[in-house]
């Protein structure tokens, strides 16, 4: 009678390849297949196979090498040992990332850097008051219909505010509203709000440069922030800064008009 | 693992079970050496020492196609047994390559990979183009095939291995 074949498992079929020598880093499925015929009944028949196969490789580690052909072994330049080369290395998508990576980082650093350098005493109080353009509502100021350069006798009758002028670029815009409040950093800040592109106009205390002296500037300097970019010029220790929602060029077309 | 001429002996190893001939084994490792060399030079290096048991295997195939060709199930075949270690004791390697070259392909070459004792699995089944299962069929035929050929050559008594014949 014909003997019936059984199929075997996977585990089987891995222990009919089990490593000769067990290495790090051997497959999990290898790993629990050997385990598991270890404390099983089979574990002297794996046994046997392990010693033929360690014997077998023990006769293969023997066959003899001929001396000539062992020159060739210690021939190390005859195969270099492969470097990865510079071009390989740069080409690799990781490697890309990191490039971009640090040159978005330099790019924002460097940014900084010209920033800073290029700031007027002041600008970190601007851009304060830049935030607080982003966040503010029209409805928080007292509403009021007026030009704007009128606003420089209220604020000094009402709030004894000195010098808080907006300049004539801006003097006859029509406002919305106004408002006069304390900051923990800027101080005592004019807050207006004007129909025209829904601008907003602020003017603070100038800030001292690091003498201590307070240097008045009568060109226009810019600040942007998330979006926001307000122009600032300083007159008699205050700063009027015209704030828009856009870039720089939004705010030029109006200086320039002026200019005209 | 970098492909260095530390690897060589192993792939001259490979040749000499493949081809079991010294001087077809030398002739298939120093091809496969200097087409290495070839592509290093010309800046197109093997990408991996698995290329150069590829490569040899190839030409072993080739060199040895000329002899006569085993056929696959003609082998008897017996249990591995428990004195096997004493008996494979008694042989010399240029045996074990002669019985080894003469398997029909792909036992031949998945024999002489597994015992050089050199790949993980992973590697066997890349080199040999396979699955684990029939990597695991031709190894256990083959260790069965072996053991039959080693009780019809060998004999072990108390310890102590004779030759039979």
């Amino acid at each position: 009678m014909e003997e019936k074949r059984i199929m075997p498992d996977k585990s089987e079929l891995l222990l009919g390849c089990a490593p000769i020598t067990e290495r790090p880093g051997m497959d999990r499925a290898m790993r629990v297949a050997i385990n598991q015929v270890r404390h099983s009944k089979k574990a002297a028949t794996f046994g046997h196979q392990q010693a033929f196969d360690k014997a077998l490789a023990k006769l293969v580690r023997n066959i003899p090498v001929d001396e000539q052909l062992a020159e060739w072994f210690v021939k190390e330049n005859l195969v270099p040992v492969v470097r990865r080369g510079w071009k390989k290395i740069v080409r690799n998508p990781v490697m890309i990332a990191i490039g971009i990576a640090l040159l978005v980082i330099g790019g924002v650093t460097a940014y900084r850097v010209y920033e800073k350098l290029h700031d007027f005493p002041g600008a970190d109080k601007a851009r304060r008051l830049l935030s607080v353009a982003a966040s503010n509502r029209s409805v928080l100021l007292d509403p009021l219909q007026t030009d704007a350069g009128a606003l420089s006798d209220l604020f000094f009758m009402k709030h004894h505010l000195e010098h808080y002028d907006v300049p004539t670029e801006f003097a006859q815009f029509k406002t919305l509203g106004s408002r006069v409040f304390d900051d923990d950093e800027v101080r005592r800040v004019a807050q207006i709000w004007v129909k025209e592109k829904r601008m907003q106009f602020f003017l603070f205390p100038a800030e001292p440069d690091k003498e201590g002296k307070i240097n008045d500037f009568s060109d226009w300097r810019f600040v942007e922030l998330e979006g926001w970019t307000g122009a600032v010029t300083q007159r008699n220790g205050v700063c009027f800064m015209a704030v828009i929602r856009g870039g720089e060029k939004d705010l030029r077309a109006y200086l320039e008009k002026k200019n005209a | 693992m970098a492909v260095t001429t530390k690897n060589l002996p192993q792939l001259y190893r490979f040749c000499f079970l493949m081809t079991g001939d010294a001087a077809k084994a030398q002739t298939a490792f120093q091809d496969t050496v200097r087409d290495a060399a070839t592509r290093t030079d010309a800046d197109e290096p093997p990408p991996d020492r698995l290329w150069f048991f590829r490569e040899a295997r190839e030409r072993c195939i080739a060199v040895t196609e000329e002899g006569i060709q085993a056929e696959p199930g003609l082998l008897e075949e017996a249990e591995i047994s428990p004195d096997a270690a004493a008996q494979i004791a008694t042989l010399t390697p240029e045996q074990l390559a002669v019985w080894i070259s003469a398997a029909p392909e792909p036992q031949r070459s998945a024999m002489a990979l597994f015992y050089l004792d050199e790949f993980t699995l992973p590697e066997l089944l890349s080199l040999l183009d396979m699955k684990a299962g029939e990597l695991s069929d031709l190894v256990c035929s083959g260790r069965r095939q072996f053991q039959s050929w080693l009780d019809s050559t060998t004999a072990y008594y108390g310890g102590e291995a004779h030759h039979a014949g």
